[in-house]
């Protein structure tokens, strides 16, 4: 037995790193954002985009990667509302990869759009760990999930740079305490903007659209 | 469910390291994988998919061995440095939101080490 120990010091992350750069480097050149939308199934990720097709249709140009069922339903959904949508095959896969990302970012019009959003899977845990290169990941929270969810996922809220809370709507109905959440919000990320929106009948969604059309200002 | 796919690249990495190697050492004793405190990945999850994935190669039998590395952060404002109550993530001194994570979101493989 002749025992030896080799130093590797390399980041596991680091080809799905290099894809992630990649997609960078493409929206870059083509001025295009892309937004990384991370909550659980039934958050109301799909109703948020199908609300911005209905309110900025005429302002804005998106198109959105589907990432979060293998079905092409949300996709379709979409599409009915003359959204550009195509369906990523994940392999019933937990989170979506920089490469795959990268593949169907480049299949899009880019030279006609001004943001592309990714409807990560539904699940709060394995979409955060991986960088997708996009320049800002969402977290979209539905006030039915209970107001502990960001301390119970904090990388997630830490890593995002806004977050959603939806249906609104329904908040007579609950027992929820907004100031819980968003002092959980706070706990784990101070300097992030908290959106309270009813996506489903269009209320309070101005400010979320406005931050969105910033983004495509400022890129 | 992530750690799957993250211990293949792990492995990979591994076996790839050894592959330089010559001669070709005679088996893997043990691999050193660091995690930082915010990365969410169970470790009974990991240990099963290493176990499956070394299963036929050279490193069967090996021991995964996991470090933890503490999440810390420093205070933009006041200057504070140290470990964080996550998922608490504000200055411990100042109470300031104002805290950039220095350390805790590590994913590494350290070392191997072999039977020559
Ligand atoms: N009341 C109410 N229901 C909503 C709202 N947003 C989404 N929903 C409902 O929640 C369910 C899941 O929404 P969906 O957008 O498909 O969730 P996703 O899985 O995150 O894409 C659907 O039945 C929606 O109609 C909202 O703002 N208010
Ligand atoms: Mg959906
Ligand atoms: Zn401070």
């Amino acid at each position: 037995m002749n025992e030896k120990t080799i130093k590797v010091y390399k980041d596991l992350m680091g080809a799905n790193a290099e894809w992630a750069q990649k997609t960078r480097d493409l929206l870059k050149k083509k001025k295009v954002v892309m937004l990384n939308l991370i909550g659980s199934p039934g958050s109301g990720k799909t109703v948020l985009l199908e609300r911005l097709a209905k309110d900025c249709s005429d302002s804005l140009s998106f198109s959105v990667l589907e990432g979060d069922v293998e079905t092409t339903k949300d996709a379709e959904r979409l599409q009915k509302l003359d959204i550009l949508a195509s369906q990523l095959l994940t392999g019933g896969a937990c989170h979506l990869e920089a490469k795959l990302v990268h593949y169907a970012l480049k299949d899009l019009p880019l030279d006609e759009l001004d943001i592309v959003f990714v409807e990560n899977v539904g699940n709060l845990v394995c979409p955060a760990e991986f960088d997708i290169g996009e320049e800002a990941k969402i977290a979209v929270l539905s006030v039915t999930e209970g107001e502990e969810k960001p301390s119970k996922y904090p990388l997630l809220f830490n890593e995002a740079s806004a977050v959603v809370l939806t249906k609104t709507d329904l908040l007579p109905h609950l027992n929820y305490k907004i100031g819980v959440c968003m002092e959980a919000i706070k706990d784990v990320n101070g300097s992030i903007p908290v959106f309270q929106v009813d996506a489903l009948n269009g209320n309070g969604v101005e400010q979320w659209h406005e931050w969105i059309k910033e983004r495509v200002r400022a890129c | 469910m992530h750690e799957f796919s993250i211990c293949q690249s792990l492995v990979d990495m591994a076996l790839n390291e050894i592959k330089k190697i010559e001669p070709a050492p005679v088996r893997v004793i043990k691999v050193i994988v660091v995690i930082g405190g915010l990365r969410q990945i169970i470790l009974e999850q990991l240990q099963f998919a290493y176990d499956v994935l070394i299963k036929d190669t050279i490193a069967e039998g090996s021991v995964l061995e996991v470090e933890y590395i503490p999440v810390c952060g420093k205070c933009k404002e006041c200057g504070w440095e140290g470990f964080l109550e996550v998922p608490v993530m504000l200055c411990v001194e100042c109470g300031e939101a104002s805290v950039d994570i220095t350390s805790g979101k590590e994913l590494y493989l350290k070392q191997v080490e072999i039977d020559e």
